[in-house]
């Protein structure tokens, strides 16, 4: 049995791994383990930092079998921050598969088949969030912003931004001097939310600019973009004093370049905040020096199906076809809105993800992120642990390969966002998925960002963000390799 | 070899194929020979000829794909460059290469790649290398009191390389100096490099000059401006230049190019996968016609196709030649 113990935040690490081990050791000894399938148990203890995720306490994860062996091998992943001392028993039980039992359990809703996390429901939920995001504040009483880590967004803080502007005073300064400066000054910023970074970041360079009597001020033409137009819209009225040089422009992260084709090569300087963590991903593995695809099912545990069917009078074996119309209408399909808000809200907090690797010699046509090809992800990999769970970050990578063309070939391109800069990392803990309010939250594999950026000409730097002390966000700044 | 009326031909560099770039790379982890990896060049480069050919161009180039970029195949074939090859990942980067010393004359090898392009086709051919200034820009200069003296003493040591590849049968030569519009405060002392490189060289000499196609990616933005009149001191018959991707809008400035000038127009966008149509080809190569008679005019892509995947470059060649055609149809009525 392998056993993996990460940091165990605030728990009391020792006394909780001892119960573990005996209660293997015990299920063992009852026969309700083999010995075989003990031997090559691989148990993971970790402190999941999403509060609200996709996990159960206890999770058991099986495999496709091996090839070079002849037994599946088994993963039980226990959330140290959800167990409960005594209680720990019942819930591997739960969780471990049985011939008679298969975990979750069989009384327990699927809302789908196994799939890639990236096209998982999980994800059609999180669209509605951001298309219904009024309404959802409105019911819960709370801005999105208010369920970021903190209460606030590190995009705004004033010295992140004063240092952005004067980066880009510079540039433009330089390329005035090479008398490269083009006539208008394309910046753009994409998921700007309510719009404060943008407008702070207007505000700070007009000041600049005035300071300075360079008169850059008035040839910047500032594109906000965003998900929808009614977010755009409540970016409106930060940006006021600078309407004149903005465009409202709706467009979708993972391809800024359809909407914007006609700025190829003219944007001087691109930003975005928190937007490739909320971005479609999936997950792969390496055990053993095989790699395998993460596939995940949505499901709605038992007893909060047999809640939700009572609260909501639907019938258990309903709640996915009702979900799915949610997912497609909106809050209103259930005729009372607040009834559908109710009903979203209660089904999105129950919602679970049930795990399985599948060997990709299973699965022959397993698409790569575009701009990243298979020998790039094996050398990548080589320099990262034999046993690791990484992200494959296909939306930020889709997202990144489909805004740099936007660049100016002097631009940059600066990213905030929570970012692992090293496959060492992965082993340090659980890196996502977790809920955030009705929203994914997900780390974002910087090394593939990284390695896809170079092969295409771009160096990817990474930073700590030091403007706030415990910050978990860093900075990507990519610049075309002169 | 008599030409056509607005000859089509390539800048350079064709459809890299994702094979060769993985060949390349085994050949770097010594998984395979020299000798094999010089095979694999044959065998494309025959290819890439056969493309070119079935595209319907004129002029042929045999598509540069034993180079792993414009700057490296060069750096390691010039005595006296150091190269540090532990500074490359993808055989597209640059190594570190620098020069410590006075760099000495020997030959190139590059007689040799004219031959079997010569050897591999029936029609007209260019040959091009890199130019003397784009040369000095990216090897390490740790010997030279100047820039401008590293570049002329590239040109020294390159200009008997390129006698040797006339005197075997090249009508016709192109260097390739997209780093002017880089540093056009270069210019002056840049053409007197390029004059240094072709003196003595009995073939027709082409400079191109574009906006950079790193990576596939514009390196600067600007305006040809620059180029008048310096341009007018260079001791060459043609000047290919970038007009597809970035408009014909400098296409005035060349209205009054003395009658010694050929002028090849790009009229393909080689930065992005999107297949031209014969009838955009045709417009671009009209709006050319405003400002320089057809006799002077060459038909090219913006730059080097290397970038694109062969079945764009390919459908993007005959769309160019396509549209050529309807050009010179109309100019004969």
């Amino acid at each position: 049995m392998i056993l993996q113990l990460n940091h165990l935040h605030r728990k009391p690490a020792a006394s909780t791994t001892q119960e573990v081990v005996d209660t293997l050791y015990a299920l063992l000894e009852e026969g309700r383990l083999e010995r075989e399938q003990f031997a090559r148990l691989r148990v993971h203890l970790d402190w999941i930092q999403y509060r609200q995720n996709f996990r159960e306490c206890v999770m058991a994860i099986g495999s496709t079998s091996d090839p070079r062996s002849e037994c599946s091998s088994l993963e039980v992943h226990i959330d140290m921050r959800q167990v409960t001392p005594g209680a720990l028993r019942d819930a591997i039980l739960r969780a471990m598969p049985s011939s008679d039992v298969p975990a979750p359990a069989q009384d327990a809703v699927f809302l789908e088949e196994f799939r890639s996390f990236r096209e998982s429901i999980a994800w059609g939920f999180n669209r509605l969030y951001w298309h219904r995001l009024a309404e959802w504040e409105e019911f819960t009483g709370r801005g999105y912003e208010q369920a970021l880590p903190g209460g606030k967004s590190d995009a705004n803080h004033p010295a992140a931004v004063a240092d952005c502007v004067a980066d880009f005073w510079t540039l433009l300064r330089d390329l005035e001097s090479h008398k490269q400066l083009p006539e208008e000054i394309f910046v753009l910023e994409i998921g700007v939310g309510m719009g404060r970074r943008a407008g702070l970041w207007m505000d700070r360079f007009r000041a600049l600019d005035a300071e300075r009597g360079t008169k850059y001020y008035p040839r910047l033409r500032f594109l906000l973009g965003d998900y929808s137009l009614a977010t755009l819209e409540r970016s409106r009225p930060v940006m006021e004093n600078h309407l004149e040089l903005c465009s409202f422009v709706v467009l979708d992260a993972l391809n800024p370049l359809k909407n914007l084709a006609f700025l190829r090569h003219k944007v001087l300087h691109i930003h975005l905040t928190n937007v490739y963590d909320n971005l479609p991903d999936e997950e792969f593995a390496r055990r053993e020096g095989q790699l395998y695809a993460v596939q995940v099912r949505a499901y709605i545990p038992p007893p909060d199906a047999a809640r939700i069917s009572g609260e909501f009078q639907i019938p258990a074996a309903d709640i996915p076809r009702t979900v799915h119309r949610l997912l497609e209408g909106g809050p209103d399909y259930l005729a009372d809105r607040k009834r559908g808000l109710a009903f979203w809200q209660e089904v999105w907090q129950a919602m679970r993800l049930e795990e399985r690797l599948v060997s990709l010699d299973d699965l022959p046509d397993v698409a790569l992120p575009t701009g990243l090809h298979q020998e790039q992800l094996e050398e990548a990999l080589e320099g990262a642990p034999s046993d690791v769970r990484f992200h494959m970050s296909s939306g930020a990578l889709e997202s990144f390969q489909n805004t740099v063309p936007l660049l100016h070939p002097r631009g940059f391109l600066q990213v905030q966002d929570i970012f692992v800069t090293n496959f060492n990392e992965y082993r340090l803990g659980f890196h996502g998925p977790g809920k955030l309010d009705g929203s994914i939250v997900n780390w974002v594999n910087g090394v593939l960002l990284r390695e896809v950026g170079e092969r295409a000409g771009y160096d990817v730097h990474f930073a700590p963000f030091h403007y706030r002390p415990g910050s978990r966000t860093s900075v990507l700044y990519t610049t075309q390799r002169e | 070899m008599e030409l056509p009326i607005l000859p089509t031909t390539v800048v350079g560099s064709y459809s890299m194929p994702g094979w060769l770039e993985r060949l390349k790379t085994e050949y770097y982890a010594r998984r395979i020979s020299r000798r094999d990896l010089d095979e694999i060049h044959d065998t494309a480069v025959k290819a890439a000829i056969k493309d070119q050919e079935m595209a319907g161009l004129d002029i042929i180039s045999d598509g540069e794909l034993r180079r792993d970029n414009m700057i490296d195949y060069f750096a390691e074939r010039l005595p006296g460059v150091q190269i540090d090859h532990a500074t490359k990942k993808f055989h597209y980067d640059l190594y570190d290469s620098k020069v410590q010393g006075k760099l000495p004359i020997g030959p190139l090898g590059l007689v040799d790649d004219f031959k079997f392009l010569r050897a591999n086709t029936e029609r007209e051919t260019k040959f091009c290398i890199t130019g003397p200034h784009t040369l000095s820009k990216r090897i390490r200069n740790e010997h030279y009191p100047s820039e401008q003296e590293f570049a002329m003493d590239l040109a020294r040591v390159m200009n008997p390389e390129l006698k040797a590849i006339a005197k075997a049968g090249a009508h016709f030569i192109q260097v390739d100096e997209p780093y002017f519009s880089g540093f056009p405060e270069d210019f002056e002392w840049g053409v007197k490099a390029l004059n240094l490189l072709v003196d003595g060289v009995e073939a027709k000499v082409a400079v191109h000059i574009c906006y950079g196609n790193r990576y596939g990616k514009p390196s600067w933005e600007g305006s040809y401006e620059y180029l008048m009149p310096g341009i007018l001191d260079a001791h060459v018959q043609q000047i290919t230049l970038e007009f597809a991707r970035r408009g014909g809008e400098d296409l005035e400035i060349f209205r009054e190019l003395p009658p010694r000038f050929e002028l090849g127009i790009g009229v393909i966008d080689v930065k992005t996968q999107a297949v031209e149509t014969p009838d955009l080809v045709a417009e671009r190569i009209r709006k050319a016609l405003e400002v320089i008679p057809a006799e002077r005019l060459f038909v090219l892509p913006d730059c080097g196709l290397l970038h694109l995947s062969r079945d764009v470059a390919f459908a993007k060649l005959a769309a160019m030649v396509g549209g050529t055609h309807l050009v010179r149809k109309e100019l004969k009525h």
